[in-house]
């Protein structure tokens, strides 16, 4: 994508810099760090980074899986729903006795499992994604309810579980959770950059017809979209089991928002056909800093929903401001050709 | 005409299918509890779904038009707020009603002003005005106790009881005449509809698409500024977090009353029995002594089917419409034409295009 204009070459940067859908996430991380280091030194401290990672493991994981969703052109309005009854069958499954990996594999195993009725409602039946994932939202959030009887489940807490979930800490700094996360954001990186899977999740969502007509297996494509989607929020599920130690039956819920805030924020589009894992790390990242930076600051945590609302409205204004940057440097370069 | 025949086209009449569930309901809960058909079951029935069906009813204008409005139930909630606010410091009840109802509208405007001005995603700008709102209440319930007032007139609002029925539902049964009137009598409620089916060909036609997608936002806002109002009334008190989860009852409404979230169909009543019967549901099964936790499951389940009832009667539809489609006439590209649409196994992305063709027949 060579960019020769003639205002200059940093002019041209810069023009490009903004077009970069997750820069505005990146110079909104680094205003608010800049600021709050200068405003509050409790904010640029070694343990207050650290609860920040620790904070954003789960919307990474959720943001993720979103974008993946996103990418192809669809939502997933279930992903906190998923996360709280994968958490339940996770710890239901170890207070039976088995071995903890059988209890964390289950957790996982039954986000996918979700994930994949989400996908076979959406291309078998044919229901819009919104309605379907929806549908799954209730469901899935009854089916915790009922089973639990409204009452939280405790006693899986296993020795291994307080490691497994970030509570202790053998490694120093560095958390299972957020070596998971961080193994996620690259191996969904990779999924989307260096695969078939990646190429064609961008072709249906830019443009679906024509994706159907090359020969793109769309159906496989979004179902294996939505399985991811389901894998990531049982991953968030069973580490916030063992966070909070007990699965209200109301984990997860409003996760979902978040979850697409931080895929927006990070440069997935709803049209479909745009984002990066990279993109969901960043829009994690805005979510999480804005969230301590409120508690931090001492404002009351009431403001943190209307700020998080905020933050949103700021990056799709943003993002609409540069997508109409890059249509008109996209004109501009047109234009030769016809003169 | 065989069975299968005659049942696709009752079912292809608009709404009727869930008119029918709607009755077939009622007639269930009238036989398995005693206490579901007297007067004072059905008048707490429609007293505790006014919200939804005013909800619904919004909903319908903004999913016509192919947009989606989430910020309803916060609107809902943030006006209820502000109305208790200012008749708490002794204002006035018109004035209190005033201040509810701009609440909403002034949402509705600034969920417009990004959509329809800026041209931002309309799920994600009212995602965004979900938040706010939800969060604004927050805060403005931290700040303040907004327990109620002693304000007979305010009461009446919603308990007053004229000819026997609560003075709510007038009001409710008085938004939705009206709406269903600019929806299907006006050149406004004209616009909406071509805008929903072919946004591009209203454009075209000389449609202000922009100002029509501003009007939309603003309706749904108003109306839930009203609810708002309405439900200040009816509870004389808001605690943090009032309204949440109403835009997805007013959306599951909507969508069970067969409207389409692509858009281009629907009408008011439509939504409204789709409320009367998540509503109806909802109260027999508690009557019935199920589980209240069920409803969740059972609202879920329901949406599904009536979705893939809808899209089942709509491919019923086109193939009446088409056939016979033995010589393809080539009207559009292979995988819009109906015979290979119907055989293809890729199907999920094809049927909104075809969709709105049928509809136009």
């Amino acid at each position: 994508m060579a960019m020769t204009s003639k205002t200059g070459v940093a002019g041209a940067q810069f023009g490009r810099l903004l077009q970069n859908p997750s820069s505005g996430a990146l110079a909104l991380v680094a205003v608010l760090a800049v600021a709050m280091s200068m405003a509050f030194p409790a904010f640029p401290t070694g343990t207050n980074a650290g609860n920040i990672a620790n904070q954003m493991v789960f919307v990474v994981l959720l943001a993720l899986g979103m974008t993946v969703v996103l990418i192809t052109g669809g939502i997933d309005l279930s992903v906190g729903s998923v996360m709280g009854l994968s958490a339940g069958i996770g710890a239901y499954t170890i207070t039976t006795g088995v071995p903890l990996f059988l209890g964390l594999l289950a957790a996982v195993a039954a986000g996918g499992f979700l994930g994949f009725i989400n996908g076979l409602l959406i291309t078998r039946l044919g229901l819009p994604d919104f309605i379907a994932t929806l549908a799954m939202l209730g469901v899935a959030r009854g089916v915790l309810f009922l089973w639990t009887n409204g009452v939280p489940l405790t006693g899986y807490m296993l020795p291994e579980y307080y490691i497994i979930s970030g509570l202790e800490q053998p490694f120093g700094f560095l958390t299972v959770p957020m070596l998971l996360a961080i193994a996620a954001v690259l191996a969904v990186g990779l999924l989307l950059k260096a695969t078939g899977f990646g190429r064609h999740a961008y072709g249906i969502g830019s443009n679906p017809q024509a994706a159907l007509l090359s020969g793109v297996p769309v159906n496989r494509i979004k179902v294996t979209a939505y399985v991811i989607s389901g894998l990531t929020a049982g991953v968030a599920g069973m580490l916030m089991a063992g966070r909070t130690m007990t699965v209200a039956p109301t984990m997860g819920i409003g996760f979902e928002l978040s979850a697409i805030a931080a895929a927006v924020i990070g440069g997935a589009a709803l049209t479909g056909g745009r984002g990066t894992a990279f993109g969901a790390l960043t829009g994690a990242l805005v979510l999480s800093i804005t969230a301590n930076a409120i508690n931090i600051s001492g404002v009351s945590s009431a403001w943190q929903q209307v700020v998080i609302g905020a933050v949103l409205l700021l990056a799709v204004v943003f993002d609409r401001v540069s997508s109409l940057l890059r249509e008109r440097s996209a004109r501009l370069r047109i234009k030769p050709v016809h003169v | 005409m065989n069975i299968r025949e005659k049942f696709g086209r009752a079912a292809a009449v608009d709404g009727l299918p869930i008119a029918l569930a709607l009755i077939v309901v009622i007639a269930y809960f009238s036989i398995a509890s005693p206490f579901f058909m007297t007067g004072e079951n059905i008048r707490n029935l429609l007293m505790q779904s006014i919200f939804t069906i005013l909800l619904a009813a919004g909903m319908t204008f903004v999913l016509i038009s192919g947009g989606i409005d989430l910020s309803v139930g916060s609107a809902t909630g943030l006006s209820a707020a502000v109305t208790l606010l200012v008749l708490m410091n002794g204002g006035t009840l018109a004035a209190g009603i005033a201040a509810g109802v701009a609440t909403g509208a002034a949402i509705g405007a600034i969920n417009g002003f990004f959509i329809a001005v800026l041209g931002i995603n309309a799920f994600i700008v009212t995602l965004a005005s979900l938040s706010i709102g939800a969060g604004a209440l927050q805060v403005l319930t931290s700040e303040v106790q907004l327990t109620g007032v002693d304000s007979p007139g305010f009461a009446a609002l919603t308990k007053a009881s004229i000819l026997g029925i609560p003075a709510g539902l007038w009001v409710t049964l008085a938004i939705v005449a009206i709406l269903e009137w600019i929806l299907l009598a006006t050149p406004l409620g004209r616009g909406f509809f071509a805008m929903g089916t072919n946004r591009q060909a209203a454009f075209l036609a000389g449609t202000n698409v922009r100002r029509l997608e501003l009007g939309v936002y603003l309706i749904s806002g108003t109306v839930a500024g009203t609810a708002g109002v309405l439900l200040a009334s009816h509870l004389n008190s808001v605690q943090p977090g009032l309204g949440q989860g109403y835009e997805f009852t007013a959306i599951a409404a909507a969508v069970l009353g067969g409207i389409a979230l692509f858009g281009g169909r629907g009408s008011v009543w439509r939504s409204v029995v789709g409320a009367l019967f998540l509503a109806t549901l909802s109260q027999g099964l508690q009557l019935t002594g199920v589980d209240p936790l069920w409803f969740n499951i059972v609202t879920g389940t329901s949406i599904v089917a009536a979705v893939a009832l809808d899209r089942g009667v709509q491919h019923f539809v086109i193939g009446r419409l088409t056939s016979p489609p033995k010589q393809g006439t080539r009207s559009g590209p292979p995988p819009e034409g109906p015979a290979t649409g119907a055989e293809s196994d890729e199907e999920a992305s094809v049927p909104v295009s075809t969709l709105s063709a049928a509809r136009n027949v």
